[in-house]
């Protein structure tokens, strides 16, 4: 757990891409304020920057103005102290270390940021994602279901505060989606990781969140942001068929349409 | 189809087309010294073991030395080329430019400058190898996806890291694949060197048994030079399957 009460910060925040002397904006003026420990979700459509977002505040990309902190300090901070960690829609294993190798790989690079990792801890990662039993097979012998769980034991096996995903489970099938959702809403109850989700599933953000976050195209910004809290349970548990559930999602369908 | 018809099927092919060349053949009229039978040939590697082995040795060692040094080379020029981006801007054209010019227009000068010993044919073979594996290993260090690098980036992994971890395993399906491929081009190159200077080799024996109309002896220098090549193929397709036994299963 952090000391910091907020995860995120962002003021004015706008993020692009630099090609050469240019700069072409995608997102402008981004303000969000996420405290520790909250499940956030992003919603938007397709290319209208929540993968540029999240890499911004990943530190995999600088951001073109405003200001940004994670943890109370600088993003590249969190990212060289392994207070971040990303998930990627394509989980990203590496196909010739085994599920136990891709596991351990936050150890064996880094330089002095690999910090060794105990069997035990490891152990203990791989029960809490379902994996015991599956730790010398390759990726190409896993399901998609199961590499993900691996690509997410492989965040958060050295511990971070923050969790960055996405759009991890955008290319399961749905009944798979829907089971990584319930064990993640499980494993965030566990361990009180503040989790940023991007997602382009309605479904999906509703369900997950306690704040959805909506960004919008042409311009990129913030359409909206919506607290969750008063129609899900004291531990962002609901039922998926619950009337304010179903009456929330068209609601933000309603809202996606009128902006594009 | 069964597992053993997948093996005894080539068995075959091969087995049926020689029976056909054993039987056929003196019907056709065509004279020995032009194509001598498969029985004839075999008999060449018991009648004169010693000419095809004393002839085999060498061209083995020129070609496995030029497979050997002209891949460790294109391997490590490879490297550097991938990491040094003034190097490479500088010198990729150079090797561009002296990759056009045909190995046999090349040959002549390199027997010239390095007499008629081993040295040149070595030269010229790894010359052969040289090329494809340097393009290959290049763009094979450079094949990790966008997701890859960003993943390394994110747990801070150093530049020598992120080639031991990420780089060199991704490179390796395409060295391998141009190191399979040079197992042939090496045994050409060797016999090409031999062709234009030397007085043992298959590549000699090939020449020699050709004025000499001695048909038998040229089928059994062409036959040993692609047992040559078979031989390297499998020592290189095992070594690919032992370094890359955990890729994909
Ligand atoms: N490396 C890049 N350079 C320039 N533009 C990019 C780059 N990556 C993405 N973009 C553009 O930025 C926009 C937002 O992309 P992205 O953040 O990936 O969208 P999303 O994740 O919401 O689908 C898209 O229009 C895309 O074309
Ligand atoms: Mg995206």
């Amino acid at each position: 757990m952090s000391s910091h009460a907020t995860a995120v910060d962002a003021r004015g925040l706008q993020v692009g891409y630099r090609n050469g002397r240019d700069a072409v904006t995608i997102l402008s003026d981004v303000d969000l304020t996420v405290p520790t420990g909250e499940f956030l979700t992003i919603l938007g459509p397709s290319g209208c920057g929540k993968s540029t977002l999240l890499r911004v505040i990943a530190n995999l990309l600088d951001p073109l103005g405003g200001q940004i902190s994670v943890l109370g300090g600088a993003p590249e901070v969190a990212r060289r102290s392994r207070k971040t960690g990303f998930v990627f829609q394509d989980a990203t294993l590496l196909p010739w270390r085994s599920v136990l190798q891709n596991i351990r790989l936050p150890a064996v690079v880094g330089g002095h940021q690999a910090q060794p990792l105990s069997d035990s801890r490891v152990a203990e990662i791989i029960d809490l994602l379902g994996l015991s039993g599956l730790e010398d097979r390759y990726p190409s012998q896993l399901s998609g279901g199961q590499r993900q769980r691996v690509a997410i034991a492989r965040a958060l096996v050295d511990e971070p505060d923050i969790l960055l995903m996405d759009e991890p489970f955008g290319a399961l099938d749905e009944i798979t989606r829907d089971r990584l959702n319930d064990e993640l809403l499980s494993i965030w109850r566990d361990t009180g990781k503040t989790i940023l989700f991007v997602t382009h599933s309605i479904e999906e953000a509703v369900y997950l969140g306690q704040r959805i976050m909506v960004l919008g195209a042409n311009p990129g910004r913030i359409l909206n942001l919506q607290d969750l809290r008063a129609i899900k349970t004291e531990t962002n548990a609901c039922k998926r068929e619950d009337p304010a559930i179903v009456a929330e999602i068209a609601a933000q369908r309603e809202l996606l349409a009128r902006a594009s | 189809m069964s597992r053993t018809t997948t093996i005894l099927a080539p068995i075959f092919g091969a087995v049926s087309i020689l029976a056909a060349w054993q039987f056929l053949l003196p019907l056709s009229g065509v004279p020995a010294y032009i194509a001598p039978t498969p029985t004839k040939i075999f008999s060449v590697f018991f009648t004169q073991s010693d000419l095809i082995l004393s002839n085999f040795v060498p061209t083995a060692t020129e070609a496995l030395a030029g497979f050997f040094f002209g891949n460790l080379a294109a391997v490590f020029f490879a490297i550097l080329f991938a990491y040094a981006k003034f190097v490479r801007m500088a010198y990729f054209p150079v090797v561009l430019f002296f990759n056009t010019i045909p190995i046999l227009a090349l040959s002549p000068i390199i027997i010239l400058i390095f007499g008629l010993g081993m040295t040149p044919k070595i030269i010229i073979a790894a010359i052969i190898c040289f090329f494809p594996t340097l393009v290959n290993m290049l763009r094979g260090l450079q094949s990790a996806t966008a997701n890859e690098e960003e993943l390394f980036r994110m747990l801070s992994a150093t530049r020598f890291e992120t080639f031991l971890r990420l780089h060199l395993p991704r490179s390796l399906p395409m060295l391998f694949s141009s190191l399979r491929i040079a197992t042939a081009t090496a045994v050409i190159g060797a016999i090409v060197g031999e062709w234009i200077g030397a007085d043992k080799g298959l590549g000699a024996l090939i020449i020699q048994a050709t004025f000499n109309y001695q048909s038998d002896k040229l089928y059994a220098a062409i036959v040993a030079s692609s047992s040559l090549s078979i031989a390297l193929f499998a020592m290189v397709a095992l070594a690919e399957r032992w370094v890359m036994r955990g890729w994909s299963k």
